[in-house]
């Protein structure tokens, strides 16, 4: 078995690979309100790139710029070379699923799939041998016949999404595709997304509020903020290392310390947090103006829960457990700290409760290795 | 309970005169007024009177050819309104398709009257008035109307579905043909009834634009009544409420089928 070429799969980390979507300067405005903001990217092709952000930020307004439903107020969109900008929706290599999922109502579901295809004037026969197929991969095999309003929440995003994928465009737009469906579906369909998108060599563009969705389907993830791309990276690096604190605590949770510099050394750097009521270390230094206000952020996993004093360790914190969530597989502790700080750490479950020594209104201590927080300064 | 009171009150002045009409078309009795049994004998005599039934001829087509128009050139309007987002001169131009309904008739027949007019004099057409000149002035008024409906449906119709097919590949065309009109033809249907009975029972514009040979229903009956009331006109009068009621029938009928289908 050969080993592929790390820039094959990670094509953004060569600087030569030409970008399959290429986005500069990108921006819209709705008279005062400006729904995207000077946003630059690339996006390579077969890539799943999800878009995640909070509501109203931009992420729809994004899409239907690529889909050319909204024309940009300035700025280029090159798609596969080529500039898109007088290129109308009907003659795009793209697809959309549509966050209302824009259901023609006077069709059936196997009109409302089959579409696309009637459009490209293949034979009935092959459109509905298609249309049977991609059904069947959503699931919805039995409703060919039935109207959009016959069908359940779920249902409808379904057809919606069948009637994106059949024509197996170029690039791929899809709004919140998997939202209304349950856990299970949800994962089936995910699987199946990335099933086509390897089979197909299609690229997505998936936008979705749900950060775990994205964690797992993408390729690389793009945080956006108020119009704007605040991070960009793959899902490891922006959960581990994010740049803003907007992105820390959009993406997972986070405790964030603010605190300020007081010794910063190319391997040592010393915040001194009212907030956390020690003094915290880290083994790199960050190189900023002396006195710095910035924030350490620490994820609940990466806390170190015990009862018994833990010794040798640079960055101790005491507390009381305040509350405790039982998830299963994990339990969360809700810790008060003597400073008034409440933080949130989380613990595996690795026995079945026999040992639990933890319990409400107990005194802990608090560890973490010394490079398993992050330092943000904005 | 004023309420209730007033209620009754309004039902009774709209209602009771159409009762009375369409009770005393079945008068055997000459006089209006008085009722001297049960006879059917008006509605004969209505089917034997050429000019009344030519007259109601002329009406029909009148009416279906200037429905159809408005509803074309109303959906045109509309469509422009609400689909081309922001031109210059939009609220001027959506201002001047709807005029038509609030302008009175005299004006709207009396401007018509001189446009018709002075455009014999500058082109040769129309020739003399009639048929054709009544049919373009009940197409303006009722362009009007249609566009009005079609507007508030459009208005009404999420963007994003006909922006769902041109995303599959269908030019604005298609577009049209596929998804819009199909969605928006119960009010096309019940814009094209209004346009109808509108046309069928305009007396005031139809009597400006109006030449010999082309008399309307209405302007028979109004010179009739002019001699007097006689029952054949309580007849022809019933007529005409059984085919309007027949339409508003439909036009709610196709609402009705329409909102069950979608909700
Ligand atoms: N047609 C429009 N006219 C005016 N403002 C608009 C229009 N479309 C979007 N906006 C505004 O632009 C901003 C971004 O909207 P957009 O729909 O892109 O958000 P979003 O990120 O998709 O949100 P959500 O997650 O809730 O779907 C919002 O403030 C919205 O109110
Ligand atoms: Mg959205």
């Amino acid at each position: 078995m050969t080993h592929p070429n790390p820039t094959d799969e990670k094509p953004w980390l060569d600087i030569d690979r030409k970008p399959f979507i290429k986005i500069r300067n990108l921006t819209k405005k709705f008279g005062d309100v400006v729904a995207v903001d000077n946003i630059s990217l690339d996006i390579y092709e077969n890539e799943l790139f999800s878009l995640l952000g909070g509501s109203g930020c931009g992420k729809s307004t994004l899409l239907r710029m690529l889909a050319g439903f909204e024309i940009p107020t300035s700025g280029t969109i090159e798609i596969d070379g080529q500039n898109m900008l007088a290129v109308p929706p009907h003659a795009r290599p793209t697809n959309m699923m549509f966050q209302s999922y824009a259901l023609f109502p006077h069709m059936n579901v196997a009109k409302n799939v089959g579409y696309g295809l009637r459009r490209d004037g293949l034979q009935k026969a092959e459109i509905d041998i298609q249309v049977s197929e991609i059904l069947e991969l959503v699931q919805l095999g039995g409703y060919e016949k039935r109207k959009p309003s016959q069908l359940s929440g779920g249902q409808r995003q379904r057809v919606a999404l069948a009637r994106a994928l059949i024509k197996k465009p170029k690039l791929l737009l899809l709004d919140e595709p998997l939202g209304a469906l349950d856990k299970k579906l949800r994962e089936e369909t995910q699987f199946e997304l990335i099933n086509i998108q390897e089979t197909l060599g299609v690229t997505f563009i998936v936008v979705t509020h749900d950060q775990e969705e994205a964690m797992t389907l993408s390729t690389r993830i793009g945080v956006m903020d108020i119009g704007t791309i605040a991070q960009i990276g793959e899902p490891q690096e922006v959960y581990e290392f994010p740049r803003t604190r907007y992105v820390a605590d959009f993406i997972g949770s986070v405790n964030l310390f603010e605190g300020r510099v007081i010794k910063d050394s190319p391997n040592k750097l010393v915040i001194e947090s009212p907030d956390a009521g020690i003094n915290i270390h880290v083994p790199h230094g960050v190189s900023c103006s002396p006195n710095q206000l910035l924030w350490f952020a620490l994820r609940p996993e990466k806390f170190e829960i015990s009862v018994a004093k833990p010794k040798n360790v640079t960055n101790l914190l005491k507390g009381t457990v305040e509350d405790i969530a039982y998830l299963g597989g994990q339990s969360v502790y809700l810790v008060r700290l003597e400073t008034g700080r409440l933080v949130r750490t989380v613990r595996a479950n690795r026995d079945r409760g026999a040992e639990a020594p933890i319990t409400w209104q107990q005194d802990v201590y608090l560890t973490w290795a010394r490079s398993a927080g992050v330092v943000l300064t904005s | 309970m004023f309420f209730r009171i007033l209620s009754v009150f309004g039902f009774f002045f709209l209602y009771a005169p159409i009762a009375a009409l369409v009770f005393y078309s079945f008068n055997a009795s000459k006089l209006v007024t008085v009722w001297g049994g049960f006879s059917t004998k008006w509605y004969g005599e209505l089917f034997g009177d050429p000019q009344i039934l030519g007259a109601a001829w002329i009406s029909l087509k009148i009416a279906f050819i200037s429905a159809s128009i408005s509803v074309v050139l109303g959906t045109l309007a509309a469509l422009i309104m609400v689909r081309f987002g922001r031109f210059k001169g939009r609220t001027l131009f959506s201002g001047m398709i709807t005029a038509p309904l609030v302008m009175p008739e005299v004006i709207t027949g009396l401007s018509l009257l001189m446009l018709f007019i002075s455009l014999q004099g500058l082109i040769g057409w129309p020739v003399g008035r009639g048929l054709s000149t009544i049919v373009i002035a009940h197409s303006t008024f009722g362009l009007a109307f249609v566009a009005v409906i079609v507007q508030s449906r459009l208005v009404d119709m999420d963007k994003d579905i006909e922006e769902a097919a041109s995303d599959l590949g269908a030019r604005p065309v298609r577009v049209f043909f596929d998804i819009t009109l199909p969605m928006i033809l119960p009010a096309l249907v019940s814009a094209w009834l209004l346009a109808f009975t509108l046309s069928l029972d305009d007396l005031v514009i139809a009597s400006f634009v109006a030449g010999p040979g082309a008399s309307t229903l209405p302007m028979v009956i109004f010179s009739k009544v002019r001699l007097g009331v006689s029952p054949d006109i309580n007849a022809l009068a019933t007529i005409m409420i059984g085919i309007v009621g027949l339409g508003i029938f439909c036009a709610t009928l196709v609402m009705l089928r329409k909102s069950s289908r979608e909700g």
